[in-house]
């Protein structure tokens, strides 16, 4: 005889957390064994430098106009709320100083990885996950090629090594904006505001920076070519695939900033 | 010998997709594989050319490149035909820097001349038709001379008159490079223009195995049921 027990919402809510644990661990194994891979497949790298190429222009160029508004216009938005007030109060001297370290430190980099990943990460997951669902990725296994090799490979290096030149123009343009927006809402003097730019950074702030953009560029990549090569089912699969990529790499990079903020900071 | 299939097992989430399957393709021949949707034949497909791993069951060649040709072609959409085409000579770590790019022109020419593409290199997939798609997929498949080519639903989506020239171009490229291929269908006249022999699934199971002739006789139940596209027979739809 058979037993049937009514499915409960505690049960069915049960479930769904257990369905959502096992995916979560089931995406970091598979973001983890992409990575190793890719790192196996890091000898291919002189053979895929044009593709290398291809993809540094998609990252660095294709992605500028937007990381260097978003910069721009956070530097501008802090410039003009604190500049007056930091004028008034006596430490107009400090505003250069103020802009330049938040934008070294933090704003420029993790803007410049939350652009990144809307036009980049999003981009790769939605390409690589369109290439799973249409059979490509089986195409190239078929034909002997192993897919993160040839794929992952060129993104990623393209990934990590346009990472800080992105950051660092996209740093520049902030603190230039903020110079701007500084001299319009306060009067300050660009030789004030750039005096004092010079006096508040150091290389310390610089190769953390680096540092950080380094590790955004990888993690984004990956997780992106990673999220893109788990879709499956059609054009619902291709979405859910882009959606997770952006998602994984927001909350990576914000757990990669508390890390450099606690090891290089605290 | 070609490819030899012995009691191949394999299941997803527990349910037997492929149960105890066993046939054999000499080399130059061609096994057609019909059956529902759902029956497991592209499965078997995969299983073979290793996109899949098998439960249990043995899967013997000849050795030498297993090639396929997949349902909607599958071409490289980011990349021209001539890529498409060479990327295996281009890209496969056993092979890369082993073709001069003027022999890689050559060969390309050559597997296009054979598909009745000539011309086409610089093309991208999307200014392709569907047949021609497929084709530039047939010429891919065979750029490495491969002993084994699988074929899944190669007329699929194709109007009649594309089919018959895919079917033509299949039993050329049977003549052309001796392999045993494997062509999984749903169409009567794929059966009879390229098949040496069939083999039908059902549930897993095969139902039927002999000649495109035997098939047409009708002589059992499943056989009768196909080649009426009959509702009524031992085969349930799902």
């Amino acid at each position: 005889m058979k037993i049937y027990y009514k499915a409960t919402y505690t049960y069915k809510i049960f479930r769904m957390l257990q369905s959502e644990i096992v995916s979560f661990v089931s995406t970091l194994g598979n973001i983890a064994l992409f990575g190793v891979e890719l790192i196996k497949g890091l000898k291919t790298f002189p053979t895929t430098m044009k593709e290398v190429m291809a993809q540094s222009s998609r990252f660095g160029v294709s992605s500028l106009p937007i990381t260097l508004s978003i910069v721009g216009m956070t530097s501008v938005i802090i410039a003009m709320q604190v500049a007056g007030e930091m004028v008034k109060q006596g430490a107009g001297n400090y505003v250069g100083m103020l802009v330049a370290i938040l934008m070294v430190r933090e704003e420029g980099v993790i803007m410049a990885g939350f652009a990144i990943i809307s036009m980049i990460g999003s981009s790769l997951a939605s390409e690589i996950a369109t290439m799973k669902v249409t059979e490509q990725i089986d195409a190239i296994r078929v034909l002997k090629v192993n897919p993160v090799h040839y794929l992952f490979t060129p993104r990623v290096i393209a990934g990590t090594l346009m990472m800080p030149l992105v950051v660092i123009v996209a740093s520049l343009f902030g603190i230039l904006g903020g110079a701007v927006a500084s001299n319009l809402a306060s009067g300050l003097t660009y030789k004030a505001y750039f005096d004092s730019v010079w006096f508040g950074l150091n290389m310390h702030d610089l190769k953390v920076c680096i540092l950080k953009a380094l590790s955004f560029g990888f993690v984004i990549s990956l997780i992106s070519c990673s999220c893109g090569m788990e879709a499956k089912d059609g054009a619902k699969g291709v979405g859910i695939a882009t959606t997770k990529a952006v998602v994984w790499s927001f909350v990576a990079i914000v757990i990669l900033d508390l890390i450099f903020a606690a090891v290089f900071f605290y | 010998m070609g490819i030899e299939v012995k009691n191949l097992v394999k299941s997803f989430d527990k349910k037997a997709i492929i149960d105890d399957i066993s046939f054999k393709v000499d080399d130059g021949k061609i096994l057609s594989i019909i059956g529902f949707s759902g029956s497991g034949k592209s499965t078997v497909l995969k299983l073979i050319s290793g996109l899949l791993e098998k439960d249990s069951g043995e899967i013997i060649t000849t050795g030498g490149d297993i090639a396929m040709v997949f349902q909607y072609s599958a071409l490289f959409d980011s990349l021209n035909v001539f890529d498409n085409i060479s990327f295996a000579l281009q890209e496969r770590k056993d092979l890369r820097g082993k073709y001069t790019r003027k022999e890689l022109e050559k060969i390309v020419a050559e597997k296009l001349e054979l598909v009745g593409l000539s011309g086409i290199e610089d093309k991208f997939p999307s200014e392709l038709s569907g047949g021609m798609q497929k084709r530039v997929s047939f010429a891919r498949a065979i750029v490495t001379e491969p002993k084994i080519i699988l074929y899944d639903e190669p007329t699929a989506g194709l109007d009649p008159i594309s089919s018959t020239l895919i079917e033509d171009y299949i039993v050329r490229l049977k003549n052309e490079t001796n392999a045993a291929s494997i062509v999984v269908t749903h169409q009567m006249s794929t059966i009879r223009r390229t098949a040496d022999s069939v083999l039908m699934l059902y549930n897993g199971h095969a139902v039927f195995e002999g000649s495109p002739d035997e098939l047409c006789a009708q002589q059992t139940p499943y056989t009768k049921q196909f080649v009426n596209a009959s509702l009524e027979g031992p085969m349930k739809m799902n």
